[in-house]
């Protein structure tokens, strides 16, 4: 499992100092889609400790789009980086089965660069729309 | 509303812990604005949808309450009844947490819903009216329970941007206004207390250099 063997360096680099208290939202640990299918109930736990549960039927429209090593690699929530002195809102993305998602759900080609996939703010709204709860906000300064 | 000055012991320690203080505030005011903003696209889409959700629950009922009338005018009322009590539908519903900005909202999912099952032996009092009655009820069932989170989450969502709100208003009109009229009040102080240094010292200079004159 990904998750568990390597270090979620991405969250590592969102919590320091103050903008800790204000990312509460943000999973401990992420899982991958693969690990998520076959949970019961599947969720991660928060920063705060609280529970983040997924919607059965979004994590299953998700499986659909991917192939059994995307599965694998995509980790979830994707984490969505809100900061307010840019416009865009950046996706860090490990494998490319994030753009995958996301450029399936905008329903247009989105690019990689530097491990990040740019996005407007009108287009959040669609995503989130589509993916309630795979997706998490992650506010920085 | 004027900012006051926050009476503070004058040294330099405290303003550079001022200076921090309102480096910090800046920073999370900045951050408690987006989450504001996020949190009010969230409620306005949470808006939309619930207003989806309700119109299509009231066309549902309208379907369901003419199908019931149907199978009503069909059976009759009172074999109806007998049928609707003696009738039952097992539905899993699952409820979990689902953390947006911060804000913890309830998730309803259905697992599993049974079909109904009747305990009326005789194949004659039921119908396909009656089947397509409970059919629908069902379909009402599951959109009231979709509009019972929706409804929840928007009622969570506009407490928390009520909050959000606060926080930023007494950050922007109280907290940050008030520091920058205690650090403008110590650096005036300080420079005051400077520009007397100077001119004390350039009267002891001019001291010296009388007694100096004077000694020869």
């Amino acid at each position: 499992m990904p998750s568990k063997t390597s270090p979620d360096k991405i969250i590592e680099g969102y919590l320091f100092d103050d903008v800790r208290v204000m990312n509460a939202q943000i999973p401990r640990e992420r899982k991958s889609l693969e690990e998520l299918l076959h949970e019961e109930r599947p969720h991660v736990l928060c920063m705060d400790g609280s529970p983040h549960h997924f919607r059965k039927r979004e994590l299953d429209n998700l499986s659909r789009m991917m192939t059994d090593e995307e599965r694998h690699d995509l980790l979830l929530p994707i984490l969505m980086e809100v900061a307010s002195d840019r416009v865009e809102v950046i996706i860090r993305t490990r494998s490319g089965a994030d753009a995958k998602v996301i450029s399936a759900v905008l329903n247009m080609p989105v690019t990689v660069q530097d491990n990040k996939i740019t996005i407007f703010r009108p287009q959040l709204q669609v995503i989130r729309k589509t993916l309630k709860t795979t997706t998490q906000y992650v506010f920085f300064t | 509303m004027a900012a006051k000055v926050e009476l503070t012991r004058p040294t330099k320690i405290e303003l550079a812990r001022l200076k921090r203080r309102h480096k910090l505030a800046a920073r999370i005011q900045k951050i408690v604005k987006d989450r504001l903003s996020i949190l009010i696209m969230e409620f306005l889409q949470t808006v939309k949808e619930c207003a989806t959700v309700k119109e299509r629950q009231l066309s549902e009922f309208r379907e369901a309450y003419k199908a019931l009338s149907l199978a009503s005018g069909y059976h009759g009322s009172v074999p109806l009844e007998k049928e609707l009590l003696m009738s039952e539908m097992a539905i899993q519903l699952s409820s979990g947490m689902r953390n947006v900005a911060g804000v913890r909202m309830p998730l309803f999912e259905i697992d599993t819903a049974d079909p109904v099952r009747s305990a009326v032996k005789d194949r004659t009092e039921t119908s396909s009216l009656l089947d397509h009655s409970t059919e629908l009820a069902r379909k009402c069932l599951e959109t009231i329970i979709e509009l019972a989170e929706l409804e929840n989450s928007l009622e969570l969502l506009g407490r928390e941007i009520n909050k959000v709100k606060r926080v930023n208003n007494a950050l922007e009109y109280i907290v940050i206004p008030s520091l920058d009229v205690t650090i403008k009040y110590l650096t005036m102080k300080f420079e005051e207390r400077d520009r007397e240094e100077v001119s004390r010292l350039k009267y002891v200079k001019l001291l010296i250099e009388k007694k100096e004159a004077y000694a020869f």
